[in-house]
């Protein structure tokens, strides 16, 4: 954690120089050549990681019981609405008794830090790996060993969803109007979320969307339902790209 | 002192030349880690620009939480690993002149029980290892950090020479990332000079 | 320093020179609804997540799986609490090296190693465990009067106690630690109050909670000065001011359980024996966070309960090996021999005796040390690193 306050701290030092940072920010990766008819195949929703918490003056992150139980209730709800819109067959991860739940509690951790590493190392141009410029392609695994766990058999693609907020103390907000008057940016808050798609033959991540500016106060429920629609903008072979999902 | 620290890398790079991830092409490169380390790698890398102290150097292919390789080159006596986050509540542990090539591994272990939430770590095997013709160690390691819960497999490499620790670390999820690389890492190593 | 070792001197004092005036009123317990379900579609939303943070703890690779140790936790609540209290609870052991417990509105509580290392007996472990049940229950109780639900008093069904420890490992640890202190100081005394009386009434003496208290504050001075850093820094800084101060706490908890019954045995020794097959992992941990003067102060105290076992001072000689003074490696042999007579027997022993022999420029020794480590040993993951040691 204080690893990635650190990253974060430099990745603020290089926002100085690259004043567009946020603006220039991708938030969707597609693996070339992929795509989903509606109505072909089955995925599998794996359970929502979801992290509420303040965040310091220092930017360290705080995690927030209270808050998370909100989000995650609040989530689940806009999920379980949304999830009969996305134009393909889509079943809730259920545990079984295949003793696999600690692997898939891995996979899911995994596919968390694989989808931060996306946004960090591909998406966000200021601090773009080299050997990750986009024209290099999207490509992005977990590993083939997940096409072995029989809890996933029957589906032919996994969604993970991942949320965390970290709502600025007044402490960060201060040292932000401070870094401000001396011309400098400090940003107040984190708000990321990413949904991802994991082909469950290959283990290869096939399609990202993932937001470092996410909207919707996840505490309330109307702000889960817009972080809810975000989450799913762009989601592949879904029939109807309207407000629908929005519930208002 | 958190605040402190905030302000010192917003000057810190408000003053000196905005830095960018670097690419590292095959062939040889010099310096690294600000100091006589060398290594020629026959593939392409990624140099991040952040520091994790001031002779501390991190290579990677997919990102540092999915591939990490960490360049200590040539921690003095005293001084610890890392840059420390909380000197006051979380010293780390220093380098000492009279470490034996077993007390390297012991020496990372307690640096990222610390400094990472390590709360399991596991030295694995440990076996006598030529680091440019000097006498070290080399080691595998298993860990998880408390703030992703990822299983992560480590291996390193690491010698006393001339009173200060060098030390090339590899670290990557235990699941697909680890052996996914781990040959791109063991070919590095041997063209490590000093 | 000294005004606080005497303001402890008074406050163990204050705990026995109170009469043990046991009113009636103060050792009712709530009334119990057996098998509590959760009532309103909310409330019912609530368990649901709180199911979905334990399957995470259930699936942690810090779960401590081996053994006996979760249901020997389980055994001391329900023994406190009650069968048919404690009949929903689950207990999680974790690996973690700090000293904590919480309890979800499931029914599922979480008790981290470093809290099982620290606590000195059953009645001190079941003052903590008493204490987040407390929580718990009175959470119940909140619920029956419905339409409380609110950010405060949400924080309920999270609770944790304690998060005093000198070596914070992690942010997410401080961050524990800080979170401690937004709790409502009324919930904390409720809690407090209402766990003192399970504690009680189970014949455990009520004295321990406040017992607790005090220890960690003297591991916080213990860290400090080990660190040559003025103990009382710790008590003015940050966010240990938002809470009630340990001080304060432990004195409320003496004074609140001198009215209480004075209770039975503590059971040290059953305690003792409980966590044994854990000590040296949970003693490896502790020594290697870098915390000399807290972790001397960890291993005196469990010398206080079963004497310098083997176990103990292994961990003592591993500790000053980590320093690694000449004074501390002459001291390290010691201990190692010392443990050896007192029936440590792990090979390791012989290993990390001649490393520290070897370190302090004892080579001979240090050779046939190292040497009986690999006969006896020979396949160890690191004997050929010991080998190229000794070709040395």
């Amino acid at each position: 954690m204080q690893f990635n306050t650190v990253l974060r701290a430099s990745l603020l030092a290089c926002g100085l120089c690259a004043s567009t940072m946020a603006i220039g920010q991708e938030k969707t990766g597609n693996k070339e050549g992929f795509s989903l008819a509606p109505g072909t195949v089955r995925i599998m929703l794996m359970r929502p990681v979801i992290q509420v918490g303040e965040q310091s003056t220092g930017g360290m992150y705080e995690p927030n019981a209270d808050w998370t139980t909100q989000a995650r209730e609040n989530i689940a709800a806009s999920l379980h609405d949304a999830q009969s819109k996305l134009g393909n067959q889509i079943t809730s991860y259920a545990e079984t008794a295949s003793g696999e739940e600690p692997v898939i509690t891995q996979y899911s951790h995994l596919f968390g830090t694989v989808a931060d590493s996306v946004i960090e190392y591909q998406f966000f141009p200021g601090n773009r790996l080299p050997t990750k410029k986009r024209d290099k392609g999207f490509d992005w695994a977990v590993g083939p060993g997940i096409a072995s766990l029989k809890s996933l058999e029957g589906a032919d693609y996994a969604l993970f969803i991942t949320t965390r907020d970290e709502f600025g103390s007044t402490g960060r907000k201060v040292l932000q109007i401070f870094a401000a008057m001396g011309g400098v940016s400090v940003t107040s808050g984190v708000h990321t979320g990413h949904a991802g798609l994991i082909d469950l033959k290959t283990g290869e991540l096939v399609w990202l969307n993932a937001d470092r500016q996410m909207g919707g106060d996840v505490r309330t429920p109307e702000g889960a339902q817009k972080r809810v629609k975000q989450l799913l903008e762009g989601f592949p072979g879904k029939p109807v790209e309207t407000a629908a999902l929005a519930g208002k | 002192m958190r605040y402190a620290f905030m302000i010192a890398v917003i000057v810190g790079a408000s003053s000196s030349a905005c830095l960018a991830n670097a690419l590292i092409s095959p062939g040889p490169h010099a310096a690294i880690a600000q100091s006589r380390l060398s290594a020629t790698p026959d593939g392409q890398w990624n140099r991040l620009s952040r520091r994790d102290g001031k002779n501390v150097e991190l290579w990677t292919l997919d990102g540092d939480s999915l591939n990490k390789v960490t360049f200590f080159g040539g921690i003095p006596v005293g001084k610890p690993l890392l840059r420390e986050i909380d000197k006051k509540n979380r010293p780390l542990p220093k380098v000492m002149s009279n470490m034996l090539i077993t007390d390297i591994p012991a020496l990372l272990e307690s640096t990222y029980r610390s400094q990472f939430s390590v709360n399991q770590i596991q030295i694995e095997t440990q076996e006598p290892a030529l680091l440019d013709g000097n006498k070290g160690i080399r080691f595998t390691y298993a860990f998880t950090r408390a703030d992703d819960e990822v299983l992560r497999k480590g291996e390193g490499i690491g010698a006393m020479v001339g009173g200060q620790l060098y030390l090339v670390t590899y670290e990557a999820p235990s699941l697909y990332f680890f052996e996914k690389d781990l040959e791109k890492f063991h070919k590095l190593i041997t063209t490590l000079k000093l | 320093m000294k005004l606080r070792a005497f303001a402890l001197m008074a406050l163990t004092g204050f705990a026995t020179l109170q009469p043990a005036r046991a009113a009636q009123d103060a050792f009712q317990l709530p009334p119990y609804a057996h098998a509590y379900e959760p009532q309103t579609v909310d409330e019912r939303g609530q368990w649901m997540e709180a199911d979905e943070r334990e399957r995470q703890i259930r699936d942690s690779p810090l779960r401590i799986r081996e053994g006996n140790l979760e249901t020997y936790l389980r055994t001391v609540l329900c023994h406190e609490v009650g069968q048919d209290r404690c009949a929903g609870v689950r207990i999680y052991a974790m690996e973690v090296p700090m000293f904590n417990a919480t309890m979800m509105a499931n029914g599922a509580m979480e008790v981290w190693s470093g809290l099982l290392l620290r606590v000195r007996s059953e009645a001190e472990l079941a003052a903590i465990l008493g204490h987040e049940f407390a929580h718990f229950e009175l959470r119940h109780r909140l619920n029956g009067f419905k339409n409380q639900r609110g950010t405060s008093d949400a924080m309920a069904w999270i609770s944790v106690l304690g998060g005093i420890s000198n070596t914070p490992v992690g942010s997410a640890n401080l961050s524990l630690l800080g979170s401690v202190y937004r709790f409502g100081r009324d919930q904390e005394s409720q809690a407090d109050l209402l766990g003192l009386k399970y504690l009680a009434n189970s014949g455990y003496p009520a004295g321990s909670a406040s017992l607790v208290w005090q220890s960690l504050m003297a591991e916080e001075d213990a860290s400090a000065l080990g660190r040559k850093q003025k103990p009382k820094q710790k008590y003015t800084a940050g966010f240990f001011d938002s809470h009630p101060a340990s001080f304060e706490r432990a004195a409320r908890l003496a004074q609140e359980a001198a009215k209480l019954p004075a209770g039975g045995d503590a059971r040290a020794k059953e305690f003792q024996e409980a966590v044994a097959p854990y000590l040296p992992r949970f003693l490896t941990a502790q020594v290697k966070l870098n915390d000399f003067g807290g972790s001397e102060y960890i291993l005196s105290n469990l010398s206080q309960r079963s004497g310098w076992t083997g176990d103990l001072l292994f961990a003592r000689a591993e500790l000053h090996r980590a320093r690694a003074t000449p004074r501390d490696l002459q001291l390290a042999s010691q201990f190692y021999r010392d443990a050896k007579g007192a029936g440590y027997s792990n090979p390791d022993l012989d290993r990390n005796l001649g490393l520290s022999l070897l370190r302090n420029g004892q080579t001979e020794e240090g050779r046939a040390a190292l040497s009986s480590y690999l006969t006896a040993y020979p396949d160890a993951s690191d004997a050929k690193a010991i080998n190229a040691l000794l070709a040395n």
